[in-house]
């Protein structure tokens, strides 16, 4: 044992050197840095020095391309072989019918998957928290289906959810219901559930619907785990202090638990939106590209614009119009939510 | 310390115009396109064919390769599994932005159409009139009818920009099992057939009949079927009188739930013959060994037959299948790449290929060849699809195609799902269809 | 009180059995034979076991090489995601300077730019860089992430203001301050960084398939393309393909999610 630990010690040995090198040049850095800042320089070398790696990378592989897309948007044609057409594009997309049709589809998605996500992440992060046993196994398979890919998870929801063949309407036809389409379904669930009192066309379809719970499910296991660790870092010292004082589980949660995790629920809420605006993985894996257009969102069509039919200019068009919507949606959030958030 | 931010700011911009020629060649190419661009090869030292065949296949084309480069003098083949179809489209096409290529890929026509207007496919009229690298004309004339044409544009002087590759038919596949149920001995001949027998088996067994499954090559098929065409000097004819009679057949099996409409992308039709669930399933003959391998061995209930027709003695279905396009890099790889496409084409691989995958040979003489008699002997349905060939016809290849397909599958879902009838479908996919092909037939 | 555990628990199981659900079906198709399979049924487990399946898997694609090719991957990926979201996030949290809010709403932009847009201007790039077919092309353009840089910012304004005006007392500068104090403190924050970002990289299919050329580079999704052919996928080795895939990401989750423990924030500040 000693031979194995003379050994650690020695391989560690390097390492630890590092670290206190490491640190030696840290405290270097940190007095040039100070002195930069006496100087009247204020904290510019410090962000400098921090922020330029991820400055640098982030504008070569996702601001630049958005630059190159965004020129490529004023161009028509096939394949970036076109000419110069202005706004004809953007014009062209706020005609389409298609278009409209698929921003349509997003936003009932978005308005649909974000509220819920997030509320049902939350109540199961909390319960997660609270338990003492099991709980690594439960938060595990909580975090499953987010690790699962789409691929396999949603060949695993067709086949459940089959009109023919699926179990969800085996259970139906037990419990008294007519069987249903489901991801097949045109029909607006507002107007099946109406029994056609409301039109078919209006609100999103029971296809829509089947996808948005399963990006519920899927999206479920990100957010529950984000929330984890929101709540780790709420000071135990807090809760304890409030429960002297006589609260009750439920008012502790409201008046304490939520105003702290309330930059978490934030982050979720616009990190959730957009990458519910993005969604392209469970749309393409659920309907293929292939199916109606009531289950195809922007991304989708975007995707069929650019790779299936070669518009480089109209589909990079349609993609700053999407860019365009999340960018306001976001500053919205920001100025309504974030008045709302509270840092300790 | 001024100066040392002066500097760091000096050395920023001067890295950002050294990054400049990187990105400036981003920019959309000069209007119109070049026609002549020459690329640089993927590979220096082999010509490497991209391609999307997978387990089996994939194997076997490995091996061709490794026996071509055997006795090839020049730049040897590699063959590169680059995804599907799609993927590889993509692929190609994001190197063609780079001005890097590979020596040759599998394309569908409406993509060899877009790598013609970048510049990339290479025409390949000179190397079949070559005189050594050449092919004779009886070989040309021995090529099944169709399969040189489709590859030939006419928005390009009707030059052979790809070269057919392996080709598969649309037919049908049917369970004796659930027909027998019904009391039906033999499959539909006519489309009356198909409609009778399908209310036959729903009546007699209560089970589906068919399993649609929503694509525009179907659709096509059963059009050649009718007696119809699909395009037809570069118009449209998806209003035509046949073209109403197929959308028909789909509303009536929707109306009287005679069928039910496949998931997208799926093989549930497939799987639901197998299990005698089904009795007619539409597809090509490329499910066939698939549809083996379900069966589990079986040859007794199940079988295969040509489409229902609409006049039996003109028949009439789809003639599927990527072809490959040879693309502009070196001189050596083009070389290397034509004498492999010459050598996959030959009787004997051909016979080989079409044995192994359950392909269809795109040359006539291989017809004649003592395997392929032996293998129809095994069962008589083996030979179904080769029979099929003599009047299988190709899908237009005109550009923008591949959005009026997408058109056409909707047309179908929307049938089945019950939101349109067939005369509104047929309207609303040839206008559909006119605006597309308007829109991408003026010049560039 | 024990009844309102007891109800949790049942609660929780509930939930857990419906996210598992799929995951036990995908199990139950890898030892299928494809009839089975495909066919959809309330039956998780195979009537025959196939055990076959699993060598079957291993012979369509190189899996080892793919493995290796993976966790290489993405463990960088993982690694300098941590390394510049922690900088990059404390910058926007703790530093005052000209333009800190607008330059953070420029990198979250990033974030909102679809994937399908850069795909093409970031592959042309790779191939004037020379990097086509090559560990750099699937690891560099992957390395910083908005994403995680929001998540840090939002950990680091979420430490109380004590910890960091203690820490200049001390005589502590930023970047000690960072490595040695702000790390441990926000550690639940930093394992959700590293999870996620390794996660995204061992689960992109898109870009490893465009970059990479042959075998040498390719990663574990790649080897599940193997298994789609013209007329269909081999759902029952797919699905083996799938859960040998995913037992590498569930167990670095179990040990990750340790670390989403409540800490005792109080020692060291007193008062």
């Amino acid at each position: 044992m000693t031979q194995f630990k003379k050994r650690l010690q020695i391989f560690l040995f390097p390492f630890v050197l590092l670290a206190v090198a490491g640190d030696r040049c840290l405290g270097m850095l940190d007095d040039g840095l100070d002195a930069l800042r006496r100087r009247g320089l204020g904290d510019w070398p410090a962000a400098l020095l921090l922020l330029l790696p991820a400055v640098i990378l982030l504008s070569l592989f996702s601001l630049y391309p958005m630059g190159a897309s965004l020129q490529m948007s004023f161009f028509g044609g096939r394949h970036g072989e076109g000419d110069f057409v202005g706004l004809a594009n953007y014009t062209e997309a706020l005609n389409n019918p298609d278009f409209r049709r698929s921003f349509l589809v997003t936003l009932y998605y978005v308005l649909g998957v974000v509220p819920l996500t997030v509320s049902l992440s939350f109540i199961i992060a909390f319960g997660l928290f609270k338990i003492t046993r099991g709980r690594g196994l439960l938060r595990s398979l909580y975090f499953l289906p987010y690790v699962t890919s789409a691929v396999a998870a949603a060949m695993v929801w067709r086949s459940l959810f089959h009109p023919q063949q699926g179990v969800v309407n085996l259970l139906f036809s037990y419990l008294g219901f007519s069987p249903q389409n489901w991801l097949l379904e045109p029909r607006g669930i507002l107007h099946l559930l109406s029994h056609g009192w409301i039109p078919a066309d209006l609100g999103p379809s029971l296809g829509l619907c089947c996808i948005m719970l399963f990006d519920i499910w899927h999206g479920s296991g990100f957010m529950i785990a984000v929330f984890l660790a929101g709540l780790s870092v709420i000071p135990r010292e807090l809760e304890e202090a409030a429960r002297m004082d006589g609260a009750g589980e439920w008012r502790l949660m409201w008046h304490v638990t939520l105003p702290l995790l309330s930059p978490t629920i934030f982050f979720l809420s616009i990190v959730g939106v957009i990458k519910a605006f993005q969604a392209f993985n469970s749309f393409y894996a659920l309907t293929h590209a292939g199916g109606l257009p009531d289950t195809q969102n922007l991304i989708l069509y975007v995707y069929a614009q650019f790779y299936q039919y070669g518009y480089w200019g109209y589909g990079a068009a349609v993609a700053t119009l999407l860019v365009l919507v999340i960018v306001a949606l976001t500053l919205l959030q920001w100025r309504v939510l974030g008045r709302k958030v509270f840092y300790s | 310390m001024k100066k040392a931010l002066l500097i760091a700011v000096t050395a920023s911009l001067i890295s950002t115009l050294l990054l400049v020629p990187l990105f400036s060649g981003c920019a959309p190419a000069t209007p119109g396109g070049s026609k002549d661009r020459s690329f640089k090869p993927l590979d220096p030292d082999f010509a490497v064919f991209w391609d999307r065949q997978t387990t089996e296949s994939a194997q076997l084309l490995q091996d061709l390769a490794a026996e071509f480069n055997r006795s090839w003098q020049g730049i040897p083949i590699k063959v590169e599994r680059a995804g599907n179809y799609t993927d590889i489209f993509r692929k190609v096409s994001a190197s063609i932005r780079a001005g890097v290529l590979p020596a040759m890929a599998v394309a569908y026509e409406s993509m060899t159409n877009d790598y013609i207007n970048a510049g990339a496919a290479v025409d390949l009229e000179p190397l079949l009139a070559d005189e050594e690298a050449g092919l004779s004309a009886e070989a040309l004339a021995d090529y099944i009818p169709g399969a040189l044409e489709n590859n030939r544009f006419a928005n390009h002087d009707n030059h052979l920009y790809a070269f057919p590759f392996a080709k598969s038919v649309l037919i049908l596949y049917y369970n004796k099992k659930v027909m027998q149920d019904a009391g039906i001995t033999a499959p539909p001949a006519t489309w009356d057939d198909f409609i009778n027998q399908c209310r036959q088996i729903k009546a007699k067994t209560g089970k589906y009949a068919h399993g649609v499954h929503a694509d525009c090559s179907t659709v096509n098929g059963m059009i050649f079927s009718q007696g119809g065409d699909v395009l037809k000097d570069g118009k449209c004819l998806y209003d035509s009188p046949e073209a109403l009679a197929v959308f028909r057949i789909y509303e009536i099996l929707a109306k009287e739930n005679l069928a039910w409409l496949v998931s997208p992308s799926s093989y549930e039709d497939n799987v639901a013959l197998s299990k005698d669930e089904i009795a007619f399933v539409m597809r090509s003959s490329s499910s066939f060994s698939d549809m083996k391998l379900l069966m589990e061995g079986d040859t007794e209930r199940w079988g295969i037959a040509p489409i229902p027709q609409k006049d039996p003695a003109k028949p009439g279905t789809t003639l599927y299948g990527p072809n490959v396009c040879i693309f502009n890099t070196t001189e050596a790889h083009i070389q290397a790449a034509w004498a492999f496409m010459k050598f996959l084409t030959s009787p004997e691989v051909s016979v080989r290929w079409s044995l192994e995958t359950g392909y269809l040979p795109v040359r006539r003489s291989t017809l004649h060849q003592p395997e392929l008699q032996q293998h129809w002997e095994k069962w008589e349905c083996n030979k179904v699809p080769y029979d099929c060939l003599a009047f299988a016809r190709t899908e237009p290849n005109a550009p923008g195609w591949q959005e009026v397909r997408d058109l056409a599958t909707r047309a179908v879902s929307e049938i089945m799902a019950g939101v349109t009838t067939a005369e509104k479908a047929a309207a609303a996919l040839q206008s559909g269809a006119e605006r597309i092909l308007a829109r991408n037939a003026r010049p560039q | 009180m024990k009844f309102n555990r007891l109800l949790l628990y049942l609660f929780l199981c509930c939930g857990a059995f419906l996210a598992l659900y799929p995951f036990l079906w995908m199990l139950g198709a890898s030892f299928k034979t494809l009839n089975e399979a495909s066919t959809p049924s309330l039956n998780l487990l195979p009537k025959v076991w196939q055990w076959s399946n699993v060598t079957e898997t291993f012979r369509a694609a190189p899996f080892g090489l793919y493995f290796f090719n993976s966790f290489l991957v993405a463990g960088s990926v993982c690694l300098s995601v941590c390394a510049t979201s922690l900088m990059a996030g404390y910058a926007f949290a703790r530093l005052q300077f000209k333009g800190r809010q607008l330059l953070f709403f420029i990198i979250l932009g990033s974030m909102m730019v679809p994937f399908e847009l850069t795909f093409i201007p970031n592959f042309v790039l790779i191939s004037r860089l020379g990097w086509y077919n090559s560990y750099a092309a699937l690891i560099v353009p992957w390395c910083v992430s908005a994403f995680s840089i929001f998540l840090m910012r939002q950990a680091f304004l979420a430490l109380p203001r004590d910890f960091y005006d203690a820490a200049v007392l001390d005589g502590c500068g930023h970047l000690r301050f960072l490595v040695r104090i702000g790390i441990p403190l926000v550690m639940p924050s930093l394992v959700t960084v590293a999870l996620f970002a390794f996660l995204g990289s061992y689960n992109a299919l898109l870009w490893p398939l465009i970059v990479t050329a042959d075998d040498s580079c390719r990663v574990v999704q790649i080897g599940l393309v193997a298994f789609y052919s013209d007329a269909g996928a081999r759902l029952n080795l797919l699905m083996c393909a799938s859960s040998i895939i995913i037992l590498p990401t569930v167990l670095i989750y179990f040990v990750a999610q340790r670390y989403f423990v409540q800490t005792t924030m109080g020692t060291g500040i007193k008062g």
